[in-house]
């Protein structure tokens, strides 16, 4: 008798939870961000940020947002900092819980997911005209789902190899002056072949304890792929992966870069950046945060390379972190003075001092010396405003989480000597599974 | 020495022995025990329900479609997944040698802290540290230790003259292993508590008659010490063999991508966290944990099958 009554209850209980859980994962609510124009005064604005080489700077952004304009408007900021690694992981759990803050960081590429999902707010009735003409068109072009901007970021990201112009020197190999004479994948291979030649047991350092933390393998390596005139997923409407990620484009390029590893070309037991900082690798596929540490060990001795060109030309990686409203705002204007001050150029350049990536706004570009026609970086910058023929976005799809995770396992076994069209294949089996999942995951 | 044990069917099988069931002591019992039941039922068992519910739905993270009623579709996307079956034979592997290896270890570790030697105390806390410790903290230390030039292959290389210094985390047939090492070193000191105090509960007089009787320090542990500890090491690998499978922490961070080289460390935990949360397809995921529960409990049930604590009757 007593088992059969809790067994009622339990029953009961389960259809009021499920209940619950059903009417909370119910359609989506206001896509587009609502400003009126007019901010409540005496408002907080919660902002997530991630922890990453800029953080410092940003959190001085936000502090002199609440001396300076916040005061003026009556807003305060406050911040809660999330450690990288797991950061679009708490995103997504405070997503499902409902429970997200006025306005997130996110990555890049997360985007259309984010966006699909009702997450974040799209933000084009809030921005104004001018700040919007002022950003950089990579950041609009990464920002942009379904024909609306969700997000824009402080600054976008650089990719190419870095080097010892020394160590070039020593094996004669040709230094390039730009995106448009990029080395050939043959030539590329030829210098490090010297390289290891002349002494450099492991000539390329690419970064492998990246891993699976975040985005690096997709970031890195998509690109190669790009060049060589293949793609992860069909960029026509991205319905699917085959033909694309397992396209015969594809797989040769990913064939020649399983050779360096078999060839011992790579040091795949790196677990930090010794090796190019002690010149022991002398050429470094990475991006632009490792500017500061790189710059402090090979001070002139550094030269930034574009990526070699697999067949259609050079090609690099774009999109980093960018600000979104998150459907969690209370209010959209609210929300977006904090961002757009977030984008103005004093801003804007500190942060970009601090992690060495590409000012987000023309302006800021030409108040850069690094920056600006002759410096440092200029490479950088003229990927960027090459995009997006040389600077290339990653797929703009909500399907990108699956593809990413997918692609970075699939690497990670072509790495360790997994057959490329076999690994490949399996790869589009599983991201085709995930679209067919979502429904073709429909625009909102 | 048989400690009255907790479970329903042992209370059960004593009624039915004509026992007289004492009602306010019944209900004495469910007062005192209602608070862990609640929490247990809130937070496992509900849980477990709705994740079984969900698993007949396609349950999505966050999405604007609505969710439907798939049926067995995803039952029938787990069976047949190559990576799900790889996962269950790495788990089957691991629970095969870890629980045989960690419980002597614990036992010998036991045996060892048992003696009445000085500094025990000392080495009874050391031993039993790494339990307390984070897994995963410790696994990202671990990681440092078992790269191809760390610490672990330095002692290797010491104590086998070269012979011997795989490259741990990038090699197919040593990935594994290398997990199972981090799981017993953090389960160890638990089991080896655990077996302290049933060794503690031998009676020191059975050990004197078998000194008497002429038998061998091997013989008095094979015939004395092991049926005496016989409910502790019972529990102590039940509970080993159920933990086992729930290899994750290691498995996620210590590979360079998780699942280590080519699906070698892939585990059914973490099929089922990088569909459910990384491909955010609740629905499959929620069928991984049914299918995962069915098979752990079926494993412990053959288990219980074979090993019987002392005091049952049937």
């Amino acid at each position: 008798m007593r088992n059969r009554y809790a067994r009622n209850r339990y029953a009961i209980a389960l259809l009021v939870v499920t209940a619950l859980l059903a009417a909370s994962c119910g359609g989506g609510a206001d896509v587009a961000a609502s400003c009126d124009g007019e901010i409540p005064d005496g408002s907080t604005v919660e902002v997530w940020m991630h922890e990453g080489s800029e953080f410092t700077a940003l959190e001085e952004a936000m502090q002199s947002f609440n001396s300076t304009r916040g005061a003026d408007l009556g807003l305060t900021v406050e911040i809660t900092s999330i450690p990288e690694g797991q950061y679009t992981d708490q995103i997504k759990a405070a997503a499902a819980a409902d429970d997200l803050p006025d306005v997130i960081e996110f990555d890049g590429p997360t985007m259309a997911n984010f966006a699909w999902a009702g997450s974040i707010l799209a933000m084009d009735d809030c921005i104004s005209d001018d700040v919007r003409d002022n950003l950089l068109p990579s950041l609009i072009e990464q920002g942009t789902y379904a024909d609306q901007l969700w997000g824009i970021g402080t600054f976008d990201s650089g990719l190419g190899l870095w080097a010892w112009r020394s160590a070039l020197e020593e094996v004669g190999a040709r230094i390039p002056t730009g995106a448009g004479d990029a080395w050939t994948a043959d030539e590329f291979e030829q210098v490090l072949g010297d390289l290891k030649a002349a002494g450099y047991e492991f000539p390329l350092d690419v970064k492998p304890w990246y891993g699976s933390q975040g985005e690096w393998f997709a970031y890195a390596f998509a690109p190669m792929i790009w060049s060589g005139g293949g793609s992860l997923i069909d960029r026509d409407g991205y319905d699917s992966a085959d033909g694309a990620l397992n396209g015969q484009e594809t797989v040769d390029v990913l064939t020649r870069f399983q050779g360096w590893v078999s060839d011992g070309l790579i040091d795949m037991q790196a677990a930090d950046d010794s090796n190019f900082l002690e010149k022991r690798s002398p050429i470094s596929w990475v991006g632009h945060w490792m500017y500061s540490a790189y710059k402090d060990a090979a001070g002139d001795d550094l030269v930034l390379l574009p990526l070699p060109d697999f067949g259609e030309g050079t090609r690099t990686g774009m999109g980093s972190w960018a600000w979104a409203i998150a459907n969690g705002a209370t209010d959209g204007d609210a929300a977006m003075e904090v961002i757009e001050y977030m984008v103005s150029d004093d801003v804007v350049l500190s942060v970009t001092e601090a992690n060495g990536a590409v000012p987000g706004t023309k302006s800021a570009i030409a108040k850069s010396p690094i920056h600006a026609d002759g410096g440092e970086l200029e490479l950088y910058v003229s990927q960027l405003e090459g995009a997006p023929d040389i600077a290339m976005p990653r797929a703009l799809t909500p399907a990108y989480p699956t593809l990413t995770q997918t692609f970075t396992a699939t690497l990670d076994d072509i790495m360790q000597g997994k057959d490329v069209q076999t690994a490949l294949d399996e790869a589009v089996a599983t991201i085709d599974a995930d679209i067919e999942a979502n429904e073709g995951y429909p625009e909102p | 020495m048989t400690a009255p044990s907790s479970t329903g069917e042992r209370t059960g099988r004593r009624r039915k022995q004509g026992r007289p069931s004492n009602d306010s002591d019944t209900r004495v019992a469910w007062a005192f025990s209602a608070p862990a039941l609640i929490l247990l039922g809130a937070f496992i068992v509900l849980p477990f329900l709705l994740a079984f519910y969900l698993s007949f739905t396609n349950q999505r993270l966050i999405s604007p479609l609505p969710t439907r009623f798939v049926g067995l579709d995803n039952y029938a996307d787990t069976l047949s997944s190559t990576a799900f079956w790889k996962g269950f034979f790495n788990n089957v592997w691991f629970v095969a040698v870890v629980v045989p290896v960690q419980t002597a270890f614990a036992l010998w570790l036991a045996i060892l802290v048992n003696r009445k030697i000085p500094g025990r105390v000392f080495f009874r806390t050391v031993f039993f540290m790494p339990v307390v410790t984070v897994m995963a903290a410790a696994a990202v230390i671990w990681t440092l230790l078992f790269n191809a030039n760390g610490l672990v292959n330095a002692v290797m290389e010491t104590v086998t003259f070269g012979a011997f210094s795989p490259d741990w985390l990038n090699s197919t047939l040593w990935a594994l292993p290398a997990m199972m090492i981090v799981g017993i070193w953090q389960g160890v000191g638990f089991q080896m508590v655990i077996l302290l105090a049933a060794l503690q509960d031998v009676p020191d007089v059975l050990y004197e008659a078998a000194s008497i009787d002429g038998a061998s320090r091997w013989e008095q542990f094979m015939n004395v010490t092991l049926p005496g500890i016989r409910n502790g090491l019972i529990f102590v690998i039940t509970v080993t063999t159920i933990l086992a499978f729930r290899l994750f922490d290691q498995v996620w961070i210590m590979p360079r991508v998780p699942g280590g080289p080519l699906d070698s460390t892939r585990t059914m935990m973490l099929e089922l966290v990088e569909t459910g949360f990384g491909a955010q397809a609740i629905g499959r995921g929620a069928a991984i944990a049914v299918v995962f529960f069915v098979i752990v409990l079926a494993l412990t049930l053959i288990q219980r099958r074979f090993i019987r604590e002392e005091g049952e009757v049937t």
